[in-house]
């Protein structure tokens, strides 16, 4: 039974660093990891060996047990149209020019394509463990709404709403697209668009039992998942922690802990000299104002993890802060299990 | 170049870019002028920085002049036909609307138009000093700049491409219209950053952009050779996280040296008092200027 775990939260906390990090402890522990990232940092992308990486997971240099996929949002998109759609079909998605409007800002179709592969590897049987790096869109939360998303995107109420009717057949909606009311439309916006537009969403249409099956098990995928939410404690991404425990909520997903990235030692926060000592111009001033700048810093960190743990009744791991940020897998796994993070 | 009346702000998500969109409505409405800051992202970013629980379509005043709105596309879309268009009296609009919310989401550059105008619409309008907005991160905000040109270029003629080259006009006037790119002295967002301005600079998008570092951790008066003699302890390893964040950040802000830095934060506990914060520095910073 293949072990997923899914990492997200707000932008720039760090998530594909912590990702990898997860990963590379579980393959230190013996077991065959996975990890999915998105868009990795240069030096984190060396450390992977991800420079000449395609989607398909490839094995980590120099760890036998670990594997590292980079998702290409549009060569997943172009997947599933093979994988789901008639081959004719297929032919004719490819080339639609909304196809690339779709795959590249449908909101959800980042994160369903990034969910179909994580299913993909999840029933492979390949691995142990299976580690999700979230794509930065909706602070994460499209991850969880993808799958229901997009099959109301192919369900048809779109073309419903387009017609105002039932989803109609080619036939007739050429005829409808040649309404006075819609030929209004096409004039406003400067050319035929709206019947190609319901073309590539009747094409779209041709997939919907297969595609909402998938999305469904994608569903039940990221449910039995582990849930992790990584934070930085800076105010706007804790502010948007407290927003995404809510609209996981909405979505039923229960979080299992909070990793706190970047954290100072709480020891600072009592150590530090009150500012009123830290004030003068030699060189032990200095270094007693900064003891005193970081240990306010640090005082309310433990506040606001503190606070994080008692809201949302779940645990909170502290990532200690680590400048320059660690680029070797074996560094961050390290950092990882510091926290007493059981992996 | 905070002085400018349309002021489009971006940067790499979780660099502070609403924050510093609110500290420049701020800064401006501090000097007394009639300011209209826009959240164009759909987040909580810009409210929470304005100490508000959310923010409405149509703006409300936050502090003394300053008054904030977010963007609804079906309300926009509604105004853009109405107002700009001129779609005729009498036709029938609200459906014409639904239809076309399909193609707001999936046409090229339809959405764009949409939501990039608006504050520029407002900026036209002639009841504000300065339109402040908040973009969305820099990967969405560069489809956002192309979306008028992409709509001149596929509108042959008539209302709507006379309309969307005005946008670009606007777009690309430096005495009207500037961009700041928020980063943090950091490789990613470094990297992301100075990608970004070389997109925006090679296509014209607009006028060159500025960059805003923050989260600067400013010198603390000391060396390493101050931290040798120190014992074990909280004083040596606190100098010691200092420094090497002083080094880690050198390096990237002279790989992308900013217009204008701001300092790292210690110490603070809610948005509200960040976007107030930087309001400070960057005030100071205009003061010291002048």
């Amino acid at each position: 039974m293949t072990r997923t775990i899914v990492v997200t939260g707000a932008g720039g906390v760090g998530k594909t660093t912590l990702s990898a990090g997860i990963a590379s402890a579980h393959a230190a522990a013996g077991r065959t990891a996975l990890v999915i990232t998105i868009d990795p940092a240069r030096r984190l992308a060396d450390a992977l060996g991800l420079e000449h990486l395609g989607s398909d997971p490839q094995p980590v240099r120099g760890d036998a047990h670990l594997h590292a996929a980079m998702l290409d949002v549009s060569a997943s998109w172009e997947a599933i149209i093979h994988r789901y759609a008639q081959p004719e079909v297929a032919d004719r998605l490819l080339v639609n020019p909304y196809f690339r409007a779709i795959a590249d800002r449908f909101p959800a179709a980042q994160s369903f394509a990034a969910g179909e592969r994580m299913a993909e590897y999840v029933e492979s049987g390949r691995f142990d463990v299976v580690v999700v790096d979230t794509p930065p869109s909706g602070g994460g939360i499209d991850f969880y709404r993808a799958p229901a998303a997009t099959r109301d995107l192919i369900s048809g109420k779109l073309l419903r709403l387009l017609t105002g009717s039932r989803v109609p057949g080619r036939s007739v909606l050429y005829r409808i697209t040649a309404r006075p009311m819609l030929r209004l439309v096409d004039s406003v916006l400067g050319g035929p668009m709206l019947s190609d537009v319901a073309d590539f969403l009747l094409d779209l249409r041709t997939m919907y039992d297969t595609l909402s099956v998938r999305a469904r098990t994608i569903d039940r995928h990221l449910r039995e998942a582990t849930t992790l939410v990584a934070t930085t404690a800076d105010p706007t991404p804790i502010h948007e922690t407290e927003r995404f425990f809510r609209e996981l909520d909405d979505v039923r997903i229960r979080p299992s802990a909070i990793l706190f990235n970047r954290a100072l030692p709480r020891q600072w926060a009592d150590d530090a000299p009150a500012p009123a000592v830290a004030v003068g111009r030699d060189r032990l001033a200095a270094l007693a104002a900064n003891l005193s700048n970081w240990g306010a810093e640090a005082h309310r960190q433990a506040e606001a993890a503190a606070e994080l743990e008692v809201r949302h009744k779940v645990p909170v791991y502290r990532i200690p802060w680590v400048t320059p940020p660690p680029t070797s897998l074996v560094e961050i796994a390290d950092l990882v299990r510091s926290t007493g993070l059981e992996v | 170049m905070l002085h400018k009346p349309l002021i489009f702000v971006s940067g790499k998500g979780g660099t502070g870019k609403s924050a510093v969109a609110a500290a420049i409505g701020l800064v401006r409405a501090r000097a007394g002028e009639r300011v209209l800051c826009v959240d164009m992202g759909g987040g909580l970013g810009l409210a929470s920085h304005l100490r508000r629980t959310d923010l409405g379509y149509a703006p409300v005043e936050v502090r003394p002049g300053l008054f904030a709105m977010e963007i609804d596309r079906a309300r926009a879309l509604d105004e853009y036909l109405k107002l700009q268009l001129h779609v005729p009296q009498g036709s029938p609009t609200r459906q014409l609307a639904r239809a076309l919310s399909v193609l707001v989401e999936t046409a090229p550059g339809v959405r764009e138009i949409i939501s990039i105008g608006k504050p520029i619409y407002e900026s036209w309008s002639g009841r504000w000093d300065a339109v402040i907005v908040d973009a969305p991160s820099l990967g969405q905000f560069q489809s956002y700049l192309h979306g008028p040109g992409t709509i001149a270029g596929l509108a042959p003629s008539g209302t709507v491409r006379r309309q969307a080259e005005r946008l670009v006009d606007t777009l690309t006037d430096p005495d009207v219209c500037s961009v700041m790119l928020v980063t943090t002295p950091s490789e990613l967002a470094t990297a992301e950053t100075r990608g970004a301005i070389e997109a925006i600079n090679s296509e014209e998008l607009t006028a060159p952009p500025s960059v805003i570092a923050n989260r600067v951790v400013p010198h603390a008066g000391f060396g390493a050779e101050d931290i040798e003699p120190l014992p074990e302890g909280s004083l040596r390893d606190a100098a010691r996280l200092q420094l090497s964040i002083e080094e880690y950040q050198r390096r990237w802000i002279s790989e992308l040296p900013p217009n204008i830095a701001l300092p790292f934060l210690r110490g603070v506990h809610t948005p509200g008092e960040v976007a107030t914060l930087i309001a400070d520095e960057l005030g100071a910073g205009q003061a010291a200027a002048e």
